[in-house]
């Protein structure tokens, strides 16, 4: 059994000893942004211009968690997300155009329309093969799926992304148990952003950390900074590792933050000032750019480049959804089975 | 308000006759008083008051059968006004007949019989009164059985007696046509009408220059083209209201008076013969209805009539001029008392102050019903309908 | 032809899809070492081996979860719930996610993947050990709900069930598992969707599922003994429900009456009255009555329980009742 460990936020210096290319580190930096902007698009279209509507929870803060996650699995390794999903889709290689034409309803979307934001990363053929809006029912369904890929014994990994909220579930738990007794190739990973909504975690989260749950499941489990995409590509890279290498499934912890409330019209005044802005010095998509600035490895023009394109993209995505249509009424009959 | 109804007391009783009312209307009464002696299938026997009040209405005249379950009399307050069902509804109707789709006579509630959906739905198309079937089921509901029973005894009841071959003549028959739909509707009610009615036809000439002259100016003024049958109609209808009593129907005992003046018009069609109402015909004018009669016409002709259109008249109109008929007797649309036919308005010789001149005219027909009425007022009705034809300024 | 008893049908059924179809996974507690409560999947763990049926911990979440994700990642897997009263800890993987993943996804997902579960009522379990709610299921759209009745029925329709795209819930009734009935050599299947006739008659139409089918088959004999002709459609799946035929009954007998073992208030019979009711109103000659359990939980008592339970004298009162 192997007890957690911890990866701290790692120096820029240890990059390239680690086995952190240019290319690996631009890519995450580019998800990064593409997470940021597009969902401060998304906010600013629920508020400020009230087009959006309906229940959505932005990835706002979170981005080192899934760009370094997902930077570490293979094209045809599979995630299932959350209704907080937008970002691991989006690090997943799901366009643009679907997911925000999702968002809006329409049938372009990602899920035609039917899902909404809380379903929207769905997009199988990238490997993204589910999106729940129920709390901690992923965890046993990535177990399944991670039966599915042992089976099939190409190798391929599962990754689950959920909160620390979640950790409190009947289904967390009996998830975590089953994956670690059929010692399935699937990484668990925990963005504890210290709130379930208002409910902090050192209140609800029973536990010395979530990691330590896994210990009592005899699962490995590694606790990453959630705000430094490096640390969280290392953990995730160990835990891909052991999967294909048949010693079962890890709990990976990344200590993160959001950057507002819970959902999109929560404006989170239920943690302290103090607290939010000592973690907005965080900011990882600053870190990393610091970060890659002192390593030699980008310049400033590289980052103006990189926004400039990505906004484009976002743009274009909301012209895309706008001027899409809905599904008719009368065409949902033939979604509710498979025929 | 409690309600008297026709009791079952013998085990087999359909029906019971009002023998004697032992109370009048407008009698007090108090509850278990008896009111009225039966006569059922076996026994004669008193129904009682089924609680305190005054007799408000006795329904039935001594000596008619009533069905079982019928209301016979209502008991109560003067201050409670009396049910729709105060009504009575005629008992002689045989089961079987169809009910026309001609005319229907104003037919009040039928009492409300349990019956089960499917035993509604084939009475229904069986044109049987499901109110007469006797149910089998459970707590006496009609079921499907007893519908079919009663559609089988129909069936006999209306069997033809066939000849012999060795006696008859044969005949080659060219086509077979059953009848069927309205056309077995109609001779239904054509036949009921001669058993039932007493008709009796008086007929005068109507001089038409004044009419066709008005005609001929409305036309040349507005170029509308009015038919000489709603002239004809208008006349009849504006007589009626001079003389009501031929503006009524006859039911069983019940003579009704109209307040309203629908005069209907026969029309012809491939089908048969259909005779759609033209509403409150004493207060149109003679152009909308005309008007009217060339709608029902057009509708008449494409089966588009509603029930609306075909019944609650109280008088017909019939014209066959425009197939050469002079002058002919044509049968009452029962219930109705009268109904008006006439002929071609033609030019023939007539004398006029002991000289021979020619003039238009036109041969009306009044047959009316003699149990409604006698000679003299349906003389004096034709006269007003005739003098409105010669004087048509005095029409709109 | 061969006899066997019903749960002997089901494992032959799993067996032929487990040969047929190497994708075939069980889930499950007790289904291997203990070779299942009911025996069902007796010799399926030596024959196939631990990866494709797979004991589990008591964790009826990580079942049906687990049921879920691997039929998202490309497995049919047959998860089975020991108990139906066990169902509701699992219902929000079944009803809140599976029913509604390929309708939610716009069509891309799907979810292909048996849940078995059965119901006591009958073997004095107690009211935490017999309930029998298909109303649940029957009530979420995107399920398949199936309930076989005859041996012969049960391994059609698990086979089916089986290859079905859809998820199913397959519904086994405990008192049945050790009824026998003939079942035939060689490949079948029984498709979803399709009542039987099992007995024809002109008076009444009974539509009966599960359990209840032989009791009015039952009531059926003894009425025809009193000149009374029966016809007992067996309903098979509820959903999706065979309508057509129900009304082609009806139509003919004009009296229906519809006995299951859910309670009255809210169960099955009652969309199917209402169903029929809309669309044959003109063909009822009497009101269409429900038997069904009482509104109460399941009482132990074994005369309570046999009081309590839907059976051929209920139904034949009640079509008396009918007739009048």
């Amino acid at each position: 059994m192997q007890s957690q460990k911890s990866i701290a936020s790692i120096p820029h210096a240890d990059y390239s000893k680690l086995g952190l290319t240019k290319d690996i580190l631009q890519n995450m930096l580019r998800k990064m942004i593409e997470i940021r902007r597009f969902e401060e698009r998304v906010e600013r279209l629920f508020l400020q211009e009230g087009v959006l509507i309906g229940p959505s929870h932005l990835y706002l803060g979170q981005e080192a968690v899934a760009a370094g996650a997902i930077s570490a699995l293979k094209d045809d390794d599979l995630i299932v997300t959350t209704y907080r999903g937008h970002g691991h889709a989006i690090a997943k290689g799901v366009p643009m155009k679907p997911l925000m034409a999702e968002l809006f309803g329409k049938s372009t979307g990602t899920c035609k329309g039917l899902g909404g934001s809380m379903h929207a990363a769905i997009y199988p053929e990238k490997g993204s093969v589910y999106a729940t809006a129920i709390v901690g029912s992923g965890v046993p369904i990535a177990t399944g799926l991670g039966l599915a890929l042992q089976q099939e014994g190409k190798r391929r990994v599962a990754m689950t992304f959920f909160g620390d909220g979640a950790t409190n579930t009947g289904a967390f738990h009996e998830g975590i148990n089953l994956a670690s007794i059929w010692k399935v190739p699937v990484v668990f990973v925990c963005e504890n952003n210290m709130y379930a909504m208002s409910t902090r975690a050192d209140y609800a989260v029973s536990a010395e950390s979530v990691a330590a749950r896994a210990e009592a499941y005899k699962m490995q489990s590694i606790i990453a900074d959630g705000n430094d995409p490096v640390s969280v590509y290392l953990a995730a890279k160990r835990a891909t590792d052991a999967c294909r290498n048949g010693q079962g499934p890890t709990l990976l912890e990344c200590i993160t933050y959001k950057l507002h409330g819970h959902g999109v019209y929560d404006k989170g005044d239920y943690r302290p000032k103090e607290e939010v802005e000592a973690w907005l010095k965080r900011d990882p998509i600053n870190g990393l750019e610091a970060n890659l600035l002192k390593a030699n490895l980008s310049t400033q023009t590289d980052f103006d480049r990189i926004e400039k394109e990505v906004a484009a993209e976002v743009e274009e995505s909301v012209m895309f959804a706008k001027t899409s249509p809905a599904l008719p009424f009368d065409e949902l009959e033939k979604y509710v089975y498979v025929r | 308000m409690f309600t008297v109804a026709m009791p079952r007391l013998d085990p087999g009783m359909q029906s019971g006759k009002i023998i004697e009312w032992l109370k009048k209307e407008g009698d007090r009464v108090e509850k278990d008083v008896p009111i009225v002696r039966i006569e059922g299938e076996k026994t004669t026997f008193e129904a009682h008051s089924p609680g305190p009040g005054i007799v408000r209405k006795l329904l039935f005249e001594p000596g008619t059968d009533v069905l079982v379950g019928q209301t016979i009399a209502f008991i109560g307050e003067p201050s409670e006004p009396l049910p729709i069902e105060a009504e009575a509804h005629a008992t002689s109707e045989p089961v079987g007949i169809q009910k026309a789709v001609l005319f229907s006579p104003a037919v009040s509630r039928a009492q409300e019989q349990s019956a089960s959906p499917v035993a509604r739905k084939m009475a229904r198309e069986a044109g049987i009164d499901i109110s007469k079937v006797k149910g089998s089921g459970p707590g006496g509901r009609i079921v499907r059985e007893d519908v079919q029973m009663a559609i089988e005894q129909t069936k006999t009841q209306m069997a033809t007696v066939s000849v012999s071959p060795q006696e008859a003549r044969p005949v080659r028959v060219a086509k077979m046509i059953k009848l069927a739909g309205k056309r077995k509707a109609t001779a239904e009610r054509l036949s009921y009408a001669f058993h039932t009615t007493v008709p009796v036809t008086i007929t005068m000439e109507a001089r038409m220059e004044a009419v066709l002259e008005l005609r001929r100016q409305l036309q040349s003024r507005t170029g509308e083209d009015v038919s000489m049958t709603a002239y004809v109609v208008k006349a009849a209808a504006k007589a009626l209201e001079d003389h009501e009593i031929i503006n009524s129907s006859l039911e069983g005992d019940e003579l009704r008076v109209y307040a309203d003046i629908n005069v209907a018009v026969a029309i012809n069609t491939p089908d048969g013969l259909m005779a759609p109402i033209i509403p409150q015909t004493n207060r149109k004018s003679v152009s909308e209805i005309s008007r009217d009669i060339r709608d029902l016409t057009e509708r008449a002709m494409q089966d588009k009539l509603t029930v609306l259109d075909l019944t609650g008249g109280t008088f017909t109109v019939t014209n066959l001029g425009g197939y050469g008929v002079d002058l002919f007797a044509p049968v009452i649309n029962p219930p109705q008392c009268a109904i008006l036919g006439f002929g071609r308005t033609f030019e023939r010789p007539v004398v006029i102050e002991r000289q021979l001149r020619t003039a238009l005219v036109t041969t009306l027909s009044l047959v009316f019903d003699h149990r409604i009425t006698d000679g003299v007022p349906a003389a004096q009705y034709l006269q007003q309908v005739k003098e409105l034809l010669e004087d048509p300024q005095k029409l709109d | 032809m061969p006899e066997l008893t019903y749960a002997d049908a089901l494992r032959e059924g799993l067996r032929e899809e487990m040969l047929r179809d190497h994708r075939v996974v069980l889930i499950g507690e007790e289904i291997g070492v203990f070779e299942g409560v009911y025996k069902v999947t007796r010799g399926l763990l030596k024959e196939f081996g631990p990866e494709r049926v797979r004991d589990t911990p008591i964790s009826e979440a990580a079942i049906a979860g687990a049921a879920v994700g691997a039929a998202l990642g490309g497995l049919r897997p047959v998860a089975e719930i020991m108990y139906m009263d066990f169902v509701t800890i699992c219902l929000d993987q079944i009803a809140t996610n599976a029913a509604k993943m390929h309708f939610m996804s716009g069509g891309r997902l799907k979810v292909p993947f048996v849940l078995r579960t059965q119901y006591s009522l009958g073997r004095v379990h107690g009211a935490q050990h017999s309930q029998f709610f298909p109303s649940i299921f029957f009530q979420v759209p995107g399920l398949k709900v199936v309930l076989p009745s005859t041996p012969h029925d049960a391994k059609g329709l698990l086979k089916a069930a089986i290859r079905e795209e859809n998820p199913v819930v397959f519904i086994e009734s405990g008192v049945l598992y050790r009824t026998k009935g003939p079942v035939p050599d060689g490949e079948y299947v029984v498709p979803l969707g399709q009542s039987d006739v099992k007995r024809t008659g002109n008076d009444v139409t009974i539509v009966a599922v599960s359990r209840t089918v032989p009791e009015a088959l039952a009531a059926a004999t003894k009425l025809e003994e009193q000149g009374v002709t029966a016809e007992v459609v067996d309903l098979r799946t509820i959903q999706p429900l065979d309508l057509t035929t129900i009304l082609g009954s009806v139509k003919k007998t004009g009296r229906l009456i519809i006995v299951s073992d859910d309670v009255k208030c809210g169960g099955i019979g009652s969309e199917i009255a209402a169903r029929v009711v809309e669309e044959a109103f003109d063909t009822l000659d009497a009101p269409i009555l429900r038997i069904a359990s009482p509104d109460m939980p399941i009482p132990f008592s074994p005369t309570l329980e046999q009081a309590y339970m839907p059976s051929a004298q209920k139904i034949i009162e009640s079509a008396k009742k009918l007739i009048g």
